[in-house]
């Protein structure tokens, strides 16, 4: 009995298990969305013939596999949700320089060397329209009485773009809109997508520093929500894509990120409801020039990032 | 490690079988882990700075609140779940229970609603504006956000591990030494707690100590709830060591040991309890397994059933389906909200619903043979033979109970990623058969051990006398009386494993999706409604699966009822 299960369970594994395992040509690591870097690969397949297999978490999780993968890297492409990725990995010399010829008309500030663009994700208040509160216009508008206990915060410590949005609005004020905010009855709720769901079904009413994207494509899906980008000033997310230097494939991964720019690949990132990264493409959305960017300085901001997250547990309490 | 010396049976491979697969299965992660932890960078594979982050970990000052909080809260969820789950379990093994096996279907559900998917549930269900606020006009927000709450969702997770453990062993037990002690003069109640309860310890002690492991394991409800509680565990910790950049790999392997340390003394614990007298009730002489009928208290029995069923299936299948079935969330209930789109985007194959429940289910089946296996041996060499190392090969099968899903998922990665392995399962689906093997063996084998220690020893003995081989006494003996405990505990494994989502999302192949995969992505982009429907299937699924098994299994006589 013993030898049949034995083999049994190598006849179930291997029918099932080997039917997953891809022999692509690229591997590319993202942490944008399923559906985004699905359409990315099937077009860039269709074009190029070469095939790409695709792994996608968070930025966090996406970055645990790199670490504990650095004995043996295998990722060729990797798209961070996070510019501090790009920065970081520059300066640890993991990245290949490469300007595509498709990144012309990406503006100076979303391409360096060694990374570029995908699509561009901003901040901005998620606010439920049957909420029954007024509509907020100003960040400083989630203090006031009328959303008192109705206010999620994503948690700065887990994403990135919420932690520049804390840094740089606590650096106006030294903190005083944050504990304005906990005064108020706010609280932070976890990653993105947590803070989220409670304003959906209408326990909350307001996201301060909500995602765009993700909430322009609920909105579209018809979901009684808006996004409210704040005169004063939000921060933006641009998405670096970036060729790891131990790639054995760099020139499948040099057209991959030319297929991202192209009009084709930069007309997919916008129909996720994201910024395309060239100026020149359209979008069913506010663009760049739309919006009003905080003025901050990035280092300086990251390099006090310890301070500022424990500034924010004491204001919020233990977490 | 020589196999010499075992009692009566001298089942050498078994032993061999166990060792080997406990070494690829459990030791070689946790040893990665523990490498991790000491030499900080061997990830890029140097050696360099040996003990070097246990300074910075170690010297945390919310390392001691994190670690309190994560006892604390395995104490209540254990004790929340013997109190629901033991006196439901004994009624069922001693008393004949109307619609007894509709029952055991309804207590069996919240085994395959994976916990992170309840505990939403739980959230859209109780949250202001939430269904119950919707259709009562009232919330109960403040309670689900605290300790209580948290322990109550986890309770309903985790009790029919004990339900089902209890009502097994008593019945194993059975009435005939409560009515010995009857006969001379005890009364129903004495009989009980002097008899029939102590007679059982072995079967509620494993089913409480893997309660506790798992619940200073949960990642997602204390991850959801408890950070509003400002309840922060060691699990919770860990991720963020893990998931926030700069990385700290060693700083999260340290308190991943830390929590395997905390399962290990339970397990000892267990362990020096058990040991000080026999379990034995499985003598070799006939039985009558004839219930008793419950009279005047089947009323209240009934009701308890009841309630219990509704909290712990009712309320987050209804949650899940109501959310499955909306249009939109926003829309909430309402019959102009009401919509299949999401059941039919799973089943339209764009999104690769399709391909994810098939990786799953194949992946769920490997995994309850392999740890079924592996199991069955690990306790068979533990309990009925003498070999040296015993205590060994027994707390192996019980550290990944309390490794956290992404450690194991990072030790993985760090074992066989290594560049100078020939072949490796790695960026394959094996990756996350080991995985799944790795955090799910304990329940096949403390299922399988508890099983053992009631059988007696004479009866291999008898074999043996009569000329049968150490193999076919194994096989023709023991294996038959220990198969029921098994079988659901392999059943246990598939609906666990089908369902795994943390180190699935570390670990999966590149290109390869699972059932929590893909709802975890449809939650990450805010497409609840699919991750829902998506889970409603699953959930569907995985509980009428085991049940066709059991009815075939029984049909053939494999398993009595």
């Amino acid at each position: 009995m013993l030898k049949s299960l034995k083999s049994l369970t190598l006849g179930v594994v291997a029918a099932a298990l080997m039917a997953g395992v891809a022999h692509a040509d690229i591997t590319v690591y993202t942490a944008g969305p399923q559906s985004l870097i699905d359409k990315l690969s099937a077009g860039f397949t269709k074009q190029t013939g070469v095939k790409v297999n695709v792994f996608q978490a968070t930025t966090g999780k996406v970055m645990a596999r790199i670490e504990a993968e650095a004995a043996n890297p295998v990722v060729d492409v990797l798209i961070s949700a996070s510019w501090d990725t790009a920065t970081d990995f520059a300066k640890r010399g993991w990245l290949v320089k490469y300007t595509s010829p498709n990144a012309a008309k990406v503006p100076d500030f979303l391409k360096t060397e060694t990374a570029v663009a995908q699509g561009i994700s901003a901040l901005g208040i998620a606010w439920n329209t049957k909420s029954g509160t007024p509509k907020p216009s100003e960040w400083a508008d989630l203090t006031k009485p009328e959303y008192k206990d109705l206010v999620n915060i994503p948690d700065p410590a887990q994403s990135g773009s919420s932690f520049e949005l804390t840094a740089a609005l606590a650096g106006q004020d030294q903190f005083k809109l944050f504990k304005d905010l906990q005064a108020n009855g706010a609280i932070i709720a976890g990653a993105n997508a947590d803070a989220l769901n409670p304003v959906l079904q209408g326990a909350k009413a307001a996201v301060f520093g909500a995602v765009d994207y993700i909430t322009l494509a609920a909105k579209k899906k018809g979901e009684s929500i808006d996004v409210i980008f704040p005169a004063s000033g939000t921060v933006i997310a641009p998405r670096p894509a970036m060729i790891l230097n131990w790639s054995k494939q760099q020139d499948d991964a040099k057209k991959f990120i030319d297929y991202m720019l192209s009009d084709e690949g930069q007309k997919l990132v916008a129909d996720q409801m994201l910024m395309p990264a060239r100026t020149d493409v359209a979008a069913d959305r506010p663009l760049i020039g739309d919006l009003k960017l905080l003025k901050y300085d990035t280092d300086a901001v990251y390099g006090k990032r310890k301070e500022t997250l424990a500034e924010i547990t004491k204001i919020y309490g233990g977490k | 490690m020589a196999a010499k010396g075992s009692s009566i049976g001298g089942f050498a491979p078994a032993a061999w079988l166990a060792i080997a697969g406990l070494i690829v299965v459990v030791a070689i992660p946790f040893v990665a882990v523990v490498l991790q932890g000491i030499f900080p960078n061997l990830g890029q594979g140097s050696l360099a700075g040996p003990f070097s982050s246990f300074v910075t970990t170690l010297g945390d000052s919310a390392l001691i609140g994190m670690a309190g909080n994560t006892i604390l809260l395995g104490f209540c969820v254990v004790v929340a779940s013997a109190l629901v789950a033991v006196p439901l379990g004994v009624f069922r093994a001693l008393y004949r229970i109307p619609f007894a096996s509709v029952w055991d279907v309804l207590l069996l559900v919240p085994f395959m609603i994976p916990p992170y998917i309840a505990t939403l549930g739980w959230i859209m269900t109780l949250q202001p504006r939430g269904y119950l606020q919707q259709l009562l006009g009232f919330n109960l927000a403040p309670f689900l956000f605290s300790l209580p709450g948290m322990t109550l969702v986890m309770t309903f997770n985790t009790f029919p591990v004990v339900y089902f453990a209890v009502s097994r062993t008593v019945e194993a037990v059975g009435a005939r030494y409560a009515d010995v002690g009857r006969v001379f003069g005890a009364t129903p109640a004495k009989a009980f707690w002097r008899i029939t309860l102590p007679l059982s310890a072995p079967g509620l002690a494993a089913s409480l100590m893997l309660v506790f492991a798992a619940a200073i394991e949960e990642y997602g409800t204390p991850a959801a709830l408890g950070r509003r509680a400002g309840f922060q565990v060691l699990v919770t910790g860990i991720d963020l060591r893990i998931t926030d950049w700069p990385i700290d790999l060693p700083g999260a392997a340290i308190l991943s040991i830390l929590l395997v340390a905390m399962s290990l003394a339970t397990f000892l614990l267990q362990r020096w309890i058990l040991a000080r007298r026999s379990y034995q009730t499985v003598s070799g002489k006939p039985m009558a397994k004839d219930k008793r009928p419950l009279g005047s208290m089947q009323l209240p029995v009934l009701a308890a059933f009841a309630v219990v069923a509704f909290l712990a299936t009712g309320v987050p299948l209804l949650a899940i389906l109501a959310t499955a079935l909306s249009r939109t969330i926003s829309g909430g209930l309402a019959l102009d909200n009401i919509s299949l789109n999401n059941f039919m985007l799973v089943f339209s194959g764009e999104a690769d619903a399709l391909v994810a429940l098939g990786n799953s289910f194949s992946l769920g089946i490997a995994s309850a043979i392999i740890t079924g296996l592996i199991g069955v041996t690990a306790a068979y060499t533990v309990v009925k033979t003498k070999i040296r190392g015993r205590l060994a090969i027994d707390s192996m099968t019980i550290l990944p109970n309390a490794l956290p899903g992404i450690v194991v998922a990072v030790g993985l990665i760090l074992a066989w990623n290594m560049p100078w392995l020939p072949v490796t399962p790695y960026n394959t689906g094996f990756i996350l058969l080991l995985a799944y093997c790795c955090i799910l063996l304990p329940q096949p084998v403390r299922y399988a051990t508890a099983a053992f220690q009631q059988i007696g020893d004479n009866l291999e003995a008898a074999a043996r006398v009569f000329g049968a081989s150490g193999v076919t006494a194994f096989r023709r003996i023991l294996l038959p009386l220990v198969f029921p405990s098994l079988a659901s505990s392999m059943l246990l494994v598939f609906a666990l494993a089908s369902r795994e989502l943390v180190a699935s999302v570390v670990v999966a192949p590149v290109g390869m999706q699972t059932i929590a995969t893909f709802i975890w992505r449809q939650f990450e982009q805010g497409s609840i409604g699919l991750g829902m429907a998506m889970a409603f299937i699953a959930i569907v699924i995985t509980t009428l699966l085991p049940l066709l098994l059991l009815t075939l299994l029984r049909r053939s006589g494999l398993v009595a009822e």
